[in-house]
């Protein structure tokens, strides 16, 4: 910036901030545990009895790994971004409580009690830790970790899990019956342009993966995993562009097309987007059709496929459910790819464009 | 609000996005590729955790305002496109000739 005196960013720039600092915030409690939700969904899809190779002793893997392994993740992770090992800790015990609360997984429980029992426990090591008798540091530390995280564990059964049961168990309910009325398609209403302003890990991993978990260990699979990552509208957009896009898409798409679909990294896809914003048509369009597709014909996965790259969507598809998957995929892709053509004008105006600046260098 | 680095003296670049782990990951592979022969280093992290030595964050326009709040003294150099984006050039034509970076 060279003006000296900016001007305080506009009301909508620093809302859109605000959530994307919420939501990255959500996101960085589950984003780097993704590695265990992968064990978890490859465990699953292998030995559970629908699974490819049955096996009822592995398979005793799966209920603690999402009951316990992954909430105590989010838990400490969300406790560590607060205030370090310690925040980590306390948060940890803290998840117990609200694990022991439900007989779901309680991710959003552990996304909220994490970080509130760390934060507590930052607001209390700054009130006391500079009054500590020298020699006591080591002693009040331990037992402060100790009782507050034990406290906030007890806090968490009693309080906070029951409450946040109810809650997702709502929001479940409510999905259920979106999908169940066939209205779900038209939650690409909202996915799609909340991606494109970098929303998609705050609304992936702070919202559907939790609710996907939820239903996934009733159901074994879940919908919502397919919602966002799904990587067909992209591909469809970044084929259009490759096709009938202005010069620089042409150049630059086709190596996005391989990022987006195969190494899953969609952000790749978003700037095509904010460079010619009808398109957002193009992938609600897509996001919708591959909805509708994944929801007639009962798709879903076992657990969060992260990256949103093909290869991670289909580790974690269960076994029988690749035609649904695959068929919701090729779909999205077909109509993003269609209806992006179409607005580009099938290339008639980036010729247009070009044309014109031809004439203009030819002119000076 | 601007800073400004002179690019000879550019020892650290830090890519920036969302989650620190997608799109970050990607530009740093390419980045430290064609720095390499200045002796820069390069690292990607999360927007909100760009470390206090780095001496240029490169960042997604769209995600520009929360690198500038998190990293209220270095420039934030901003580009549009992951692939292609003049940014990208520019940046290493500075570095290599010592011009002046701002951001």
């Amino acid at each position: 910036m060279t003006t000296t005196d900016e001007p305080r960013p506009a009301f909508k720039e620093r809302a859109r901030a605000s959530i994307q600092r919420f939501g990255g915030y959500l996101a960085a409690m589950v984003m780097p545990n993704i590695g265990a939700f992968l064990a978890f969904g490859l465990i699953t899809a292998l030995f559970i009895p629908t699974g490819w190779l049955p096996n009822e002793s592995m398979a005793e893997l799966v209920d603690p790994l999402i009951r316990f392994l992954l909430p105590l993740l989010i838990g400490y992770t969300g406790g560590t971004l607060v205030h370090g090992q310690r925040g980590g800790v306390v948060g940890s015990i803290a998840t117990m409580g609200v694990i022991v609360a439900s007989d779901s997984p309680m991710f959003l429980g552990a996304m909220v009690i994490g970080p509130l029992s760390a934060l507590l426990m930052k607001l209390f090591d700054a009130a006391v830790q500079p009054k500590i008798r020298a020699g006591f540091e080591m002693l009040v530390n331990n037992f402060s970790a100790g009782i507050l995280g034990g406290i906030m564990a007890l806090f968490g059964l009693k309080v906070v899990g029951p409450v946040v049961a109810a809650i997702t168990g709502g929001l479940g309910t409510g999905v259920a019956w979106l999908v169940d009325m066939r209205l779900i398609p038209l939650v690409s209403l909202i996915i799609e342009p909340a991606k494109v302003l970098f929303l998609n890990n705050a609304i992936n991993h702070g919202v559907l993966s939790p609710l996907g978990v939820q239903s996934a260990e009733e159901t074994g699979k879940a919908i919502t995993f397919l919602f966002e990552a799904n990587p067909g509208p992209g591909l469809g957009i970044l084929l259009a562009c490759w096709f009938f896009g202005p010069k620089i898409s042409r150049a630059t798409a086709p190596g996005a097309i391989i990022i987006h679909f195969f190494g899953g990294i969609h952000e790749i896809y978003f700037p095509y987007l904010l460079a010619q914003p009808k398109l957002i048509l193009a992938a609600i369009a897509g996001g919708m059709t591959g909805v509708t597709v994944f929801m007639l014909t009962g798709a879903g996965l076992v657990g969060p496929a992260s990256p949103g790259s093909i290869i991670a969507v289909l580790a974690v598809t269960p076994r029988g459910g690749f035609v649904p998957v695959v068929a919701g995929v090729i779909a999205a892709a077909t109509v993003s790819f269609l209806v992006a053509s179409l607005l580009l004008g099938f290339g008639r105006q980036a010729r247009k464009e070009e044309q014109a600046k031809e004439r203009e260098s030819a002119e000076t | 609000m601007s800073n400004t680095i002179n690019g000879s003296d550019v020892r650290k670049v830090v890519i920036a996005c969302d989650a620190g782990m997608g799109s970050s990951a990607l530009l740093k592979t390419q980045l430290a590729q064609s720095l390499k022969p200045y002796g820069v280093t390069v690292e990607h992290t999360a927007v909100n955790a760009i470390p206090i030595d780095a001496d240029v964050v490169v960042t997604q326009a769209g995600l520009a305002g929360r690198a500038r709040k998190s990293a209220p003294d270095t420039p934030v150099v901003t580009f549009q496109m992951f692939l292609g984006d003049p940014a990208f050039t520019k940046l290493e034509a500075a570095i290599r000739d010592g011009a002046d970076i701002d951001g």
